[in-house]
């Protein structure tokens, strides 16, 4: 590919990152409903989340099982350090980056070892170790009550977080600038290299790439983008729950992953999405909603047997992206 | 960590007769589950994450004939024929149609069994948990052996799992069916090709799996509590046994259940605080070192 | 099927109401702007029941308020919300009720962990919030966490302690139980109500040491290895804040060890009806707190409440939540009507120390506490089980003034005051 033509790409994705950030910001001045501010909020949170596990799963082929352990991390790590600490949010926002990689290349190291259904095993192992961690740890952690009290000084820039429209619109631009920075990794070289693994792996290292260093790469990469929604979702509830470091949250992003698409970079955050929406909906229309959603998606998944924009992709003729076949 | 507790546990016969006989049941009840998740692995390379769910329907079916019948064994066989039936209603209908999609598709379909049943059993049986209480024929003092506590009803439920376990395995190692099973489990391809129908195969290993879950939920529906969503804590637990004895080896399972059960029960007099870390600390360890597990075949 | 109850309910009273008055300009003026009441719980998992069982607390009441004109002559419409139990669910929910649904007022039956998520949400926005079920003492107790416009209506953890405490060590002492075990679930309630306890219990009787302790995880499915260790300390009492599900096991469980039958068990949580009617064999002489008895305390009020609740409720058992419920919207009703309207500081400022008359009080009566926004003179009391109906007898009631004095020197060992 030209690099004129990577730039104008990147260009045109840094305008349509803007123009959904605009458009959003405008949005309550219209609908001054404060739940689609919620939404939003939240959708940005798992939307990094899901996005950032779909690095490992659809464009490396690593099924991890247990990528919410770095999602709690996030929210865990941000949360002690605004409470415990006397740093500004900026600096706890990059020192809990800075934890979560160094956490994420100790568990990578051990994980990427396996391939397969193992590497899915020894990923929720992990994470239903930390969670464990977390739910003894009562002194630091508070333990199963989670940190209770509050996230303190919760602005950027003079901008105070603690009101609802600021943290609406900060969470957009997080959400953006996340997705633009992860859809830049997955158009370089680099990106390249995980496709390349994903596809065939004794091939790859034929061709001079050193497997397991890219997929500890991308494995703490995914990690650092899964703290990020952490973090968000942090400023939503106000501190951290044990609930946000146990296995069903690495469900959520799975599932998230397969409603959208693998094979679309949007695909997770799509997944999200209608994950959220059926959730919300579902929720307020039936006290069983577990049967009404287990029945939605199992219409999905059955009819479609892909996910939404995989489906969609593939009608218009175009191939996906990703994606294992 | 209580090391002279639990050395005076393992040095007096009472303490050693009690706990192990408690470490023998929880591990028991465990291998049935487990045993139908690593013979569903084995042969169709599907993890079965509806497991749990196939495990707490049994032990409501249990309940419900129990209460028509009044008879425990009856109930007992009733939660794994029903259990068997849906195995295979559930191999038919859903996990047939995305053989060979990505293994996160297999997860979804069973996350969405998962929440429909939870809460058909809610619907059913009403969102209170449900106890079925002991049947008369149990409702016996424990005896004493070498000074030890030891109920007969868990002495019973202990034979029984280790008759089933033992009929598994010599169905599997002796017949033609269990060659075949193992055929499949090594190459379905080859055993496609040679005539044999793998559709119904896959139908047989789905209706043992469930059989398996459903018996030992019957089996543990005296002493334990029926809730929705009950099969949660039971599947990771076969999780775990299934990853230490090795995916697809039964005798492997049987192994980890009982010393995962065995762990426990003195693992509780020892070091009481982190016992469940520690599963997790073995599993990964045995991960890292022997992905295919301490009994399994060396597959990657 | 039970879901649409709530909705079958309220219009079977809609309809009755219209048809015996013919007032339909007035139902219909009350329609157009009901008064929205937000209220969250748990609807699904392992303890749905505390959903259904707040419902039918709630339900009637509103029911009863609608038919006689309303509150504020408006109709109330409750907006049923489930968390499943997870705190951020809980805190989405508490916004959501309010920021979209526009609920004027909340009555949250979240367990202990959602609770504290929605007590954050509720400082936030400034909504005044009845706290209907979570029993643990921090809420309400430790200034740090307490809001302005959040009350609690359920019993607090440290009073069932305190009588507990007071209970156990009569008990102990005549009966010289000095060795004693416990065996509660390993998270935060489970561990302070054991602590709380053993503080009181060796307040009173100081001869009692502490044998083996032991702590399974909430919603184990096999107690074995914990009833085989406390077998193997033969201790001479038992103390579990084991609860629900996990109780009817463990009871199960031992049984079949005979562990009731060596050793003298005391369990707060087991004067509950639907574990007292669930628990099958169900030993005699376990020592119990009552939660929610018809026969405590028992007076004809109380009685005629439990048999309206059945018949409102599907002939199920009302349980400790129903009635924890039933007098937090009688609370909040009271204190809206006297603050005359349903603005947060308003009615917050009515409800602090409030007192209404209620038949889940030996004394008829119970109050909201002014200074830390809980609710004191509810009917707590310890007794022992029989087997069949009523299944505890010998009730005999806390002291409500031993109990503040307590809870206050608890309160300055804590640094709360």
């Amino acid at each position: 590919m030209a690099s004129g033509m990577v730039r104008t790409r990147i260009w045109r994705d840094i305008l349509a990152g803007c123009l959904l950030v605009a458009v959003l910001a405008i949005v309550p001045a219209l609908i001054p409903a404060r739940a689609f501010q919620d939404f939003v909020i939240r959708c940005s949170s798992m939307a990094l989340f899901a996005t950032s596990l779909n690095l490992l799963v659809g464009y490396t082929g690593l099924s991890s099982f247990g990528h919410g352990m770095f999602f709690g991390l996030g929210t865990y790590s941000f949360a002690l350090l605004m409470q415990r600490t006397g740093v500004a949010l900026p600096v706890a926002f990059l020192l809990t980056l800075l934890i979560t990689a160094v956490t994420a290349v100790a568990v990578g190291a051990i994980c990427i070892r396996l391939r397969l259904i193992y590497f899915a095993f020894v990923t929720l192992a992990m994470q239903m170790l930390l969670h464990s961690v977390v739910i003894s740890w009562v002194g630091l952690t508070g333990g199963d009550q989670g940190l209770m009290g509050g996230i303190p000084r919760r602005s950027v820039l003079g901008v105070d977080l603690g009101l609802q429209y600021n943290l609406y619109v900060f969470s957009a631009v997080v959400l953006v600038a996340g997705l633009l920075l992860m859809r830049h990794i997955v158009n370089t070289a680099f990106g390249t290299s995980l496709r390349m693994i994903r596809d065939n792996e004794v091939r790859a290292a034929f061709l001079g790439i050193v497997v397991w260093r890219v997929k500890l790469t991308v494995f703490v990469l995914s990690a650092v983008f899964a703290s990020v929604g952490g973090m968000v979702m942090s400023l939503f509830v106000s501190g951290a729950y044990p609930e946000l470091i146990n296995w069903p949250i690495s469900g959520d992003a799975i599932f998230a992953i397969v409603m959208g698409g693998i094979g679309s970079f949007l695909g997770p955050a799509v997944g999200t999405m209608i994950l959220l929406l059926l959730n919300d909906v579902v929720t307020r229309q039936t006290e069983y909603y577990g049967l009404a959603l287990g029945l939605i998606i199992l219409a999905f998944a059955l009819g479609l047997r892909r996910g939404v924009l995989d489906f969609i992709t593939e009608r218009l003729g175009g191939r996906p992206a990703g994606g294992i076949s | 960590m209580d090391a002279s507790a639990l050395l005076d546990c393992v040095t007096t016969s009472s303490c050693l007769v009690t706990q192990t006989t408690s470490g023998l049941i929880v591990g028991m009840l465990l291998f049935l589950v487990a045993a139908g998740l690593t013979l569903i692995f084995g042969v169709l390379k599907i993890v079965n994450f509806a497991h749990g769910t196939f495990y707490m329907l049994g032990a409501y079916l249990a309940y419900t004939v129990f209460q028509i019948t009044g008879s425990y064994w009856l109930g007992v066989l009733g939660g794994g024929l029903g259990m068997a039936l849906f195995g295979v209603l559930f191999e038919r209908f859903l996990i047939r149609r995305v053989y060979g999609a990505n293994v996160l598709m297999q997860l979804l379909i069973c996350y969405a069994v998962v929440l429909i049943c939870d809460d058909l059993v809610k619907i059913v049986w009403g969102p209170d948990f449900r106890a079925m209480g002991m049947p008369p024929e149990f409702q016996v003092p424990p005896l004493f052996i070498l000074g030890g506590v030891v109920p007969p009803f868990y002495l019973v439920l202990i034979a029984v799992s280790l008759l089933i376990g033992g009929g598994l395995g010599l169905t599997l190692g002796l017949t033609k069916i269990g060659k075949i099973v193992r055929a499949a489990a090594h190459n379905p391809d080859m055993v496609s090709a040679l005539g044999i129908n793998t559709t119904l195969l896959y139908s047989l290993v789905f209706a043992a799996g469930g059989a398996l879950a459903g018996l030992a939920g019957g089996l543990a529906a005296p002493v334990r509590s029926l809730t929705p969503g009950m099969g949660f804590s039971i599947l990771i637990e076969s999780f775990i046994v299934t990853v230490i004895g090795g995916m697809g080896s039964i005798g492997g399972a049987l192994i980890a259940a009982v010393v995962l059960g065995l762990i426990r029960s003195f693992g509780t007099i020892g070091f009481p605080q982190f016992t469940e870390g520690l599963m997790y600390i073995a599993m990964i360890i045995i991960l890292v070192s022997k992905p295919s597990g301490l009994f399994g075949k060396e597959i990657v | 099927m039970r879901a649409n109850q709530a909705a079958l309910l309220n219009r079977r009273t809609v309809l009755a109401a219209s048809a015996g008055s013919l007032a339909m300009p007035f139902i219909a003026r009350a329609q157009a702007n009901p008064l929205k009441i937000g209220i969250q719980s748990i609807f699904s998992g392992p303890i749905a029941l505390l959903g259904t069982s707040s419902r039918g607390g709630f339900q009637p009441e509103i029911d009863r308020i609608n038919a006689t004109g309303g509150l504020l002559g408006r109709q109330i419409q409750p907006v049923y919300r489930d968390s499943k139990g997870q705190p951020q669910e809980a805190a989405r929910v508490a916004r959501e009720l309010v920021n979209t649904d526009g609920c004027e007022l909340l009555l949250d039956a979240e367990a202990s962990s959602g609770a504290f998520a929605v007590q954050e949400v509720v400082r936030d926005l400034g909504v005044l919030c009845i706290h209907c079920a979570a029993e643990t003492s921090s809420l309400t107790a430790d200034p740090k966490l307490r809001a302005p416009t959040a009350f609690r209506s359920a019993r607090q953890g440290v009073h069932d302690a305190i009588v507990g405490g007071v209970h156990s060590a009569k008990v102990a002492e005549a009966k010289k139980l000095t060795k004693w075990a416990t065996c509660s679930p390993d998270y935060a309630f489970g561990r302070d109500t054991t602590a709380q306890f053993l503080e009181f219990l060796k307040h009173f009787a100081p001869n009692v040491e502490t044998v083996s302790q032991s702590w399974p995880k909430l919603g184990q499915p096999d107690f074995t290895e914990v009833i085989t260790k406390i077998l193997q300390a033969r201790p001479q009492a038992l103390y579990s804040a084991l609860y629900a599900g996990d109780l009817s096991a463990f009871i199960n469980q031992g049984n079949v060890y005979a562990m009731f039958g060596a050793m003298e068990v005391f369990v707060p949580a087991m004067g509950d009806l639907p574990v007292l009617t669930g628990v099958k064999n169900l030993p005699a002489g376990i020592q119990s707190a009552c939660r929610y008895l018809p026969a405590f305390p028992d007076t004809a009020a109380n009685e005629a409440w439990y048999e309206a609740y059945r018949k409102a409720n599907n002939n199920d058992y009302p349980t400790n939540w129903s009635w924890e419920c039933a007098t937090g919207i009688r609370l909040m009703e009271a204190a809206v009507k006297k603050a005359g309207s349903t603005d947060g500081k308003g009615v917050a400022a009515a409800l602090e120390g409030l007192t209404i008359d209620s038949v889940f009080s030996t004394t008829g009566k119970v109050t909201m506490r002014a200074e830390d926004h809980t609710l004191i003179d509810y009917a707590i009391g310890w007794g022992t089980t029989i087997p069949k109906a009523p299944f505890l007898t010998a009730i005999e009631p806390g002291d409500w003034g031993q109990i503040a004095e307590l809870e206050t020197e608890w309160k300055k060992k804590n640094g709360y005051v």
